[in-house]
């Protein structure tokens, strides 16, 4: 009898955790990040695309509009979640940045359902979890996802990903890259709802800037570098400049014109916006790396790669700047020196 | 191969004339004043030439800046400035290969020379723009310059730039500048590229 009442009770069990998954699978997953006074609007990406309300692919997009008006930036970190540098810059600027010209919208996790846990693509020891310890002694946990949308978040790949609408063939499983499937679809996969809510909103914000924040592996020519869609070469060009004299050397490129579905690319040519891809190198896409430290690698240490996402952006943008009308400028601070960010503990610059 | 042997024979004729008229050295004569209007290309597609791009604007050059000019859009220039270095993404931007784009680059240099324009070599991408197609571009055209600017430390000297701003390490442009008693500019940083353009080209700045 208490054998049979114990199996009824697993049986029971089960049934509430899978029920729990099920939830979870279809839900948003939500991430500790902690809106600093500069946030005056919390909003959602599904707020673009309603069809897109409630499914793991809805994102929270936070909204920092200042005083003075002016031009519109889009920061998206987390188009790749398992690329933490961009993820960590956009947090910081969401709890730590003040804006006092123009409005800058902020996506820390472009790809929501990328970001629930780490599928292991590039090096299967990286962890889930990254800790951060503040400066009150409090350690914060932050998730670290994978490169593209989860398996059970979207249809089976196709054996050939068609790229829309340029028809460019990928692999299949590049169907859940967020970042080979822009400009999206409105009624397609969910990677191409993703992309095509964001493009809804550069479009209906009149976004003049679009920044989308990468990492590379270690060894890669892509690490350190500002890849431009040609329109907005000068700015990268002028940025580099400014960058090296301040201690950061970046590499630039052109976004090729064959690079469809790729950020640089697309945003540059369906909207106005001048866009740049941004890449820091991370240890944990090194595949020769064992046991990769994303945090506290010695060679690249988190906080000098989030340095450099936000020393580049903000040039990228103060360039941009200088380049426009008075009321399309757009100007942020933070409360701290960036520079100072290189040797740090992260955490102490987070709420 | 027989057509990159062609090449090689035709940049060597050049290389010689080009030794035989300048014979100049930073020792021996006084620097070159180069003169203005100015025409700004990339040998390579790199983006570095929309750095040189910028350089140019700071520095108060008259100048045009093509990525990719024809050698119709010599006419009328006194200076041709090659930056050098290849990209793969800029070469297909362009639609050409390598091997294309040396054959467009002596061309184009060939013809300044058949008017009469002096040649400025800039190569300001650091050791992250070294690489075989970036020093084939290098190699072919370094040599056939009055001028090289690169960023990248004097071998004599200890750089105390992050390494892989050094575009020299290995002494290349050294070498060339050495071999074809060419004038030779190191800088530390792209940006100091300003103030040698400035000197090369006797630009008046406000202090």
């Amino acid at each position: 009898m208490s054998y049979r009442l114990s199996w009824s009770a697993a049986c029971a069990a089960l049934v509430v955790v899978l029920g729990a998954l099920c939830v979870s699978a279809t839900m948003p997953i939500s991430h500790d990040i902690r809106p600093g006074h500069g946030v005056t609007e919390l909003r959602w990406l599904s707020d673009y695309h309603p069809a897109l309300r409630g499914t793991p692919g809805d994102t929270p997009i936070y909204v920092l509009e200042g005083d003075e008006p002016g031009g519109s930036f889009l920061l998206l970190g987390g188009t790749h979640p398992n690329e933490i540098a961009g993820v960590m810059a956009a947090t910081l600027f969401v709890e730590r940045a003040s804006v006092s010209k123009g409005t800058v919208f902020v996506i820390p996790h472009a790809n929501n359902s990328a970001s629930r846990y780490n599928d292991g693509t590039y090096n299967e020891t990286s962890p889930q979890w990254i800790e951060l310890t503040t400066a009150s002694g409090e350690v914060r946990t932050f998730h670290y996802g994978s490169r593209r949308t989860q398996v059970e978040d979207q249809e089976p790949d196709p054996e050939v990903f068609v790229h829309y609408p340029s028809g460019i063939e990928f692999d299949g499983k590049e169907a859940r890259n967020l970042n080979r499937n822009h400009p999206g679809i409105a009624d397609g996969t969910l990677t191409q709802q993703i992309s095509y809510a964001l493009f809804q909103l550069v479009e209906r914000e009149e976004a003049n800037v679009v920044v989308d924040m990468h990492e590379s592996s270690i060894t890669s020519r892509l690490a350190h570098m500002i890849v431009c869609h040609p329109r907005a070469l000068d700015i990268g060009a002028m940025a580099t400049l400014d960058l090296e004299w301040a201690g950061i050397i970046m590499k630039l490129e052109v976004s090729q014109e064959e690079y469809h579905g790729l950020s640089h690319r697309e945003f540059g040519d369906y909207t106005d916006a001048y866009v740049f891809l941004i890449e820091t190198p991370n240890p944990g896409q090194e595949r020769s790396i064992t046991t990769p430290d994303v945090v506290n690698d010695p060679l690249a240490p988190l906080a000098d790669r989030v340095r450099t996402q936000i020393s580049t952006f903000t040039t990228l943008v103060n360039n941009y700047s200088l380049m426009s009308s008075h009321d399309e400028q757009i100007e942020f601070t933070f409360p701290f020196e960036v520079h100072d960010l290189v040797g740090s503990n992260l955490g102490e610059y987070l709420r | 191969m027989k057509k990159r042997l062609v090449w090689i024979l035709i940049v060597a004729v050049i290389a010689f004339a080009g030794v035989t008229v300048g014979q100049e050295t930073e020792d021996s004569v006084d620097p070159i004043v180069f003169e203005q209007p100015v025409l700004i290309a990339s040998i390579g597609q790199s983006a570095g030439a929309q750095q040189a791009r910028i350089l140019a604007m700071k520095a108060g050059l008259d100048f045009t800046f093509e990525q990719r000019p024809t050698v119709d859009m010599l006419d009328g220039n006194a200076t041709l400035i090659v930056v050098l270095g290849a990209s793969s993404k800029g070469l297909g931007a362009a639609g050409v290969d390598m091997d294309g784009e040396i054959a467009w680059g002596i061309e184009l240099i060939t013809r300044a020379r058949e008017l009469e324009m002096e040649i400025i070599a800039m190569h300001i991408e650091g050791g992250a723009r070294r690489g075989p197609s970036s020093d084939l571009a290098t190699t072919t055209f370094a040599l056939l310059a009055d001028h090289i600017v690169v960023k990248g430390g004097d071998p004599e000297v200890e750089w105390t730039e992050a390494e892989e701003a050094n575009g020299n390490a290995d002494g290349l442009f050294t070498t060339i500048a050495t071999e074809n008693e060419i004038t030779i500019t190191y800088i530390a940083r792209t940006l100091d590229a300003v103030e040698v353009l400035q000197q090369l080209f006797v630009v008046e700045t406000s202090d």
